[in-house]
């Protein structure tokens, strides 16, 4: 069942920082030897808005381009964007493929019966958990949720581990980055948290390291076969 | 003579009588005159109760643009005055007719360019305002001679082109212009091409009907959108939110906006085909086989040529397109079926006349399509060189 | 008479959406009654803008309310805007509007307001220009100058935000001297463009430059504008809305930085003409503001 490339949507709200994860994931995954590809909806960010980014990673070089219509996994970073639709799709798993995944950060379960029985009919996996008490726990931040959702992520597919996760974090903190305004806003604000730079690092690797834990427990017991070959 | 609305004689805000535009086309009886291009454009928008006209100077349109200005201190044109520049004049022309005027406006070459980005805005907005398009060399190197090479840019835009022979078309065609581009079903910008200095500046006869008719007012509540000016209900076009937002809604309403725009053009041709008498006129030996394919000053340059060919007992034909967008593919089909030969003489380097003519004839035709003569720059197209080039490509000996 | 195209089809009120209904029963039009509509409707009446999809807290859309609150008009006024985050409100105000490209809105709405003069001769219709400072006083200066030179009956509002903040946050013109922003890594090298000084230089009736910190002082400012391009010349409000997303601020922190510029960069600045000052004293005699 596992594909030679997987297509992955994160729909989120202006702020939350689902670009960044989906750089970061894609930059994890280009450490570890797949091929990856990684971009943010094409449009302007507003915060709290509906802000939607995407990641493609494979064992074949990528040429798909642009938004993801077609995903394998799909990860809310926000409850609003289910429950007051601030989504680029109707429902937000449209275009959801056989056996795929839906990770949601809730804590309270947002599917109608509808959703649940669709989305059983592909069997597509969900996994609802609130990812923000991980970060506010663990990071002293809600700001450090995408490193969570990023942990999740990769506990579910199982095949990146987490060095090459600590390897797309400090890519991204570390050097220097050309971010986009409301990105770069943001990230001063999280460097403003942390004395140094090596503790914000610690944190989010401390998030996310958790978050994947429990989702790689969790795809246990549900029996989330793999999605993705091994390199 | 028949004067059908004397029992309804309504007249515009100049004393004139408002009639159809049949009547001034092809019913009013007609005087001769002598004038230029640019003198011939006063009288055709004199004749068509005009409501607005901005204006800026560039070679060679600066005299028919200071002369609609004469029309509007003589009281025909409601409301004139002088832009800025290219790109502000074609965004006030916007306004003006997004607010419910009928619009005329003029440039050339560099200043067609420097408006650019108002051309695809106007088409989008579904404008039905007029540009009198004097073509003329575009930079670098610069050049004020004639060469219609700014053509090329505009034929994406959206908009209708036609093409204006001589100064006697350019009369007629551009008084036919607001009517077709203003029938609801079409409701998109026209562009009035006609070649710089070889009309514009050059002076012949010309048929004028009586200067004290007119056509009737346009009706912006007849269009497909309402014009803005609070008297309507808001349109929906330039500020709708899925417009606005990145979403799949809002691409399949763009993709979608911009295919009805080209559509609207293509609604234009039973129109068109009216007021025009034809999309294309043909001149010469109905079944000749040496074809030649030309608009504006090209087309007369190859009426020339045919001249000479008959002096010289070979058969030729002209077939000169009125109209550019729409492409009247059917028509230059119907014409060119005798063709073994097709010479397409165009100003301008690129030929893009020649790649339309092609591309719409591609394994339709079986004849020989050749792209010359081809001048550019402002060079004018002697019938030597034309017959030149067809007794290097036809063995005239076989007889055409 | 315009007010009637904004009335329901009776036979249609019962499948209406709420905010509709409340658009007739419940909106300050003029013509229907009210003559001093004003910042107090805020409070219970329907306003012209149904929502805006801003940034939570963004004071561009504060403005924009203060200024739908305070038309004259509104029935009879038509606004111009521009490409930016002031065109992200513009879908939903109920109202005439129009949005061009970038930087021609002062030509745009120079052929309406004359098209509507000539059309429309014996009504008052208000042409209202607004637009970021990208589109004001870079890319659209050339414009928005000449229309003052022609002496254009109209309104130009810019909302000064001191960035293109829709693009991510490079520097303007109207860019403090030394502020860092994309395109400017270094800080930026000349000073910011006085637009208000410009605009009276290039022929203004009215220009004012104030922040939007009190909501009745851009009523008023606005009101006054208006009333002035209606009888005497061009008219030009520069209003301090900032981006509180770019300039590193949380939702709620905007009216302070607007209150702190209040004493800074945005220092009142008024030019009124003698011709004007005549006539707002001539409109305040007949009630009209």
């Amino acid at each position: 069942m596992a594909k030679d490339s997987i297509k992955i949507r994160m729909p989120a709200l202006g702020g939350q920082g689902a670009v960044t994860a989906a750089h970061i994931a894609a930059t994890a995954a280009d450490t570890e030897g797949y091929y990856a590809v990684s971009n943010p909806f094409f449009g302007a960010e507003k915060r709290m808005a509906p802000s939607e980014s995407y990641t493609r990673l494979g064992t074949v070089p990528i040429y798909d381009r642009g938004e993801v219509i077609y995903p394998d996994i799909v990860m809310i970073y926000h409850p609003q964007v289910i429950t007051m639709g601030k989504s680029y799709t109707m429902p937000f798993y449209a275009g959801i493929k056989e056996n795929g995944l839906v990770i949601i950060n809730s804590d309270v379960d947002l599917l109608s019966d509808s959703d649940k029985k669709f989305l059983d009919s592909m069997n597509v996996k969900v996994l609802t958990r609130d990812f923000t008490k991980f970060a506010v726990d663990l990071a002293g931040t809600e700001l450090a949720t995408n490193m969570a959702m990023l942990g999740a992520l990769f506990g579910a597919l199982g095949v990146i581990g987490k060095p090459a996760i600590e390897e797309g974090i400090k890519d991204r903190f570390l050097k220097k980055y050309v971010a986009s305004g409301g990105t770069a806003s943001l990230d001063s604000v999280i460097e403003k948290k942390f004395k140094k730079k090596m503790d914000l690092i610690e944190k989010n690797l401390e998030t996310a390291s958790a978050a994947y834990d429990l989702t790689a427990e969790w795809a246990k017991e549900v029996g989330l076969e793999p999605m993705l070959e091994t390199i | 003579m028949t004067m059908k609305n004397t029992e309804m004689e309504e007249k515009n805000w100049s004393g004139q009588t408002m009639v159809s535009t049949d009547y001034i086309l092809f019913e009013a009886p007609r005087t001769k005159h002598f004038m230029t291009g640019s003198e011939v454009l006063k009288e055709a928008m004199k004749r068509c109760t005009v409501d607005a006209s901005v204006s800026y100077p560039i070679t060679p349109q600066s005299e028919a643009a200071h002369l609609i200005g004469e029309l509007w201190a003589e009281g025909y044109v409601g409301t004139y005055f002088r832009g800025e520049n290219e790109f502000g004049v074609m965004s006030e022309v916007a306004g003006c007719a997004m607010a419910g005027a009928r619009t005329v406006t003029t440039t050339s070459g560099p200043g067609t360019l420097r408006a650019m980005e108002n051309f695809p805005m106007w088409s989008g907005t579904r404008i039905p305002c007029q540009l009198i398009l004097m073509a003329r060399g575009i930079n670098s190197p610069l050049t004020i001679q004639p060469d219609n090479l700014e053509v090329s840019f505009l034929l994406e835009t959206g908009c209708m082109i036609w093409y204006a022979e001589n100064v006697q078309e350019l009369f007629d065609m551009s008084i036919a212009a607001f009517t077709v581009a203003e029938m609801p079903d079409v409701h998109v910008p026209i562009i009035t091409a006609v070649d710089g200095f070889f009309v514009s500046h050059t002076r012949e006869s010309v048929m004028l009907p009586d200067d004290n008719i007119a056509l009737k007012r346009y009706d912006p509540y007849a269009a497909p959108l309402p014009p803005i000016d609070s008297e309507m209900p808001p349109g929906r076009f330039l500020r709708d939110p899925f417009v606005m937002k990145s979403n799949y809604i809002s691409y399949a309403t763009h993709a979608s906006w911009q295919w009805e725009v080209r559509s609207a053009v293509e609604r234009s041709v039973p129109y068109a085909k009216h007021y025009l008498e034809g999309l294309v006129h043909i001149t010469g030996d109905e079944d000749a086989e040496i074809v030649f394919v030309a608009c504006g000053t090209a087309s007369h340059q190859a009426k020339e040529a045919n001249r000479e060919l008959t002096k010289m007992g070979i058969k030729s034909k002209v077939v000169k397109l009125r109209t550019i967008r729409p492409f009247p593919h059917k028509e230059l089909l119907e014409a060119t079926k005798s063709a073994k030969h097709i010479f397409v003489p165009e100003f301008n380097v690129v030929g893009w006349l020649d790649k339309e003519v092609t591309q719409s004839l591609y394994s339709k035709s079986e004849a020989k399509i050749v792209g010359r003569p081809r001048v550019a720059g402002g060079m004018s197209m002697p019938v030597e060189a034309i017959l030149r080039e067809v007794f290097e490509n036809v063995d005239v000996k076989k007889g055409a | 008479m315009s007010v009637d195209i904004y009335k329901i089809n009776p036979e249609f009120r019962d499948i209406m959406p709420q905010e509709i209904l409340d658009l007739e029963d419940n909106a300050t039009w003029q013509s229907e009654g009210y003559e001093k509509r004003g910042i107090n409707d805020l409070t219970d009446k329907k306003e012209i803008l149904e929502e805006h999809s801003l940034c939570a807290g963004c004071p561009e859309a504060a403005a924009l309310r203060y200024i739908l609150a305070a038309l004259p008009t509104p029935e009879e006024t038509i606004i111009v805007n521009s490409t930016g985050c002031t065109s992200l409100m513009f879908p939903h105000i109920a109202l005439h509007t129009v949005h061009s490209l970038f930087g021609n809105q002062n030509a745009v709405a120079s052929g309406i307001k004359r098209t509507l003069a000539w059309r429309f001769p014996d009504k008052t219709k208000d042409v209202v220009v607004l637009a970021g400072d990208g589109a004001t006083v870079d890319i659209g200066l050339d414009y928005t100058l000449q229309s003052f030179f022609r002496q254009e009956r109209i309104t130009t509002i810019c909302f000064d935000n001191e960035v293109y903040a829709n693009t991510g946050g490079q520097e303007s013109g109207s860019t403090a001297k030394g502020q860092v922003f994309k395109m400017a890594p270094k800080g930026k090298v000349f000073d910011k463009v006085p637009m208000w000084e410009l605009a009276v230089t290039s022929g203004v009736a009215y220009s004012v430059k104030l922040t939007a910190s009190a909501p009745k002082k851009v009523a008023k400012v606005l009101k006054e504008a208006i009333l002035v391009a209606r009888e005497i010349g061009p008219t030009y409000i520069h209003l301090y809305t900032p981006c509180i997303l770019e300039i590193g601020l949380a939702a709620n922190e905007g009216l302070w930085e607007m209150k702190e510029q209040d004493k800074d960069r945005f220092v009142d600045f008024k030019y009124v003409s003698p011709e004007a000052e005549a006539h707002l004293k001539q409109c305040k005699k007949e009630g009209l503001y």
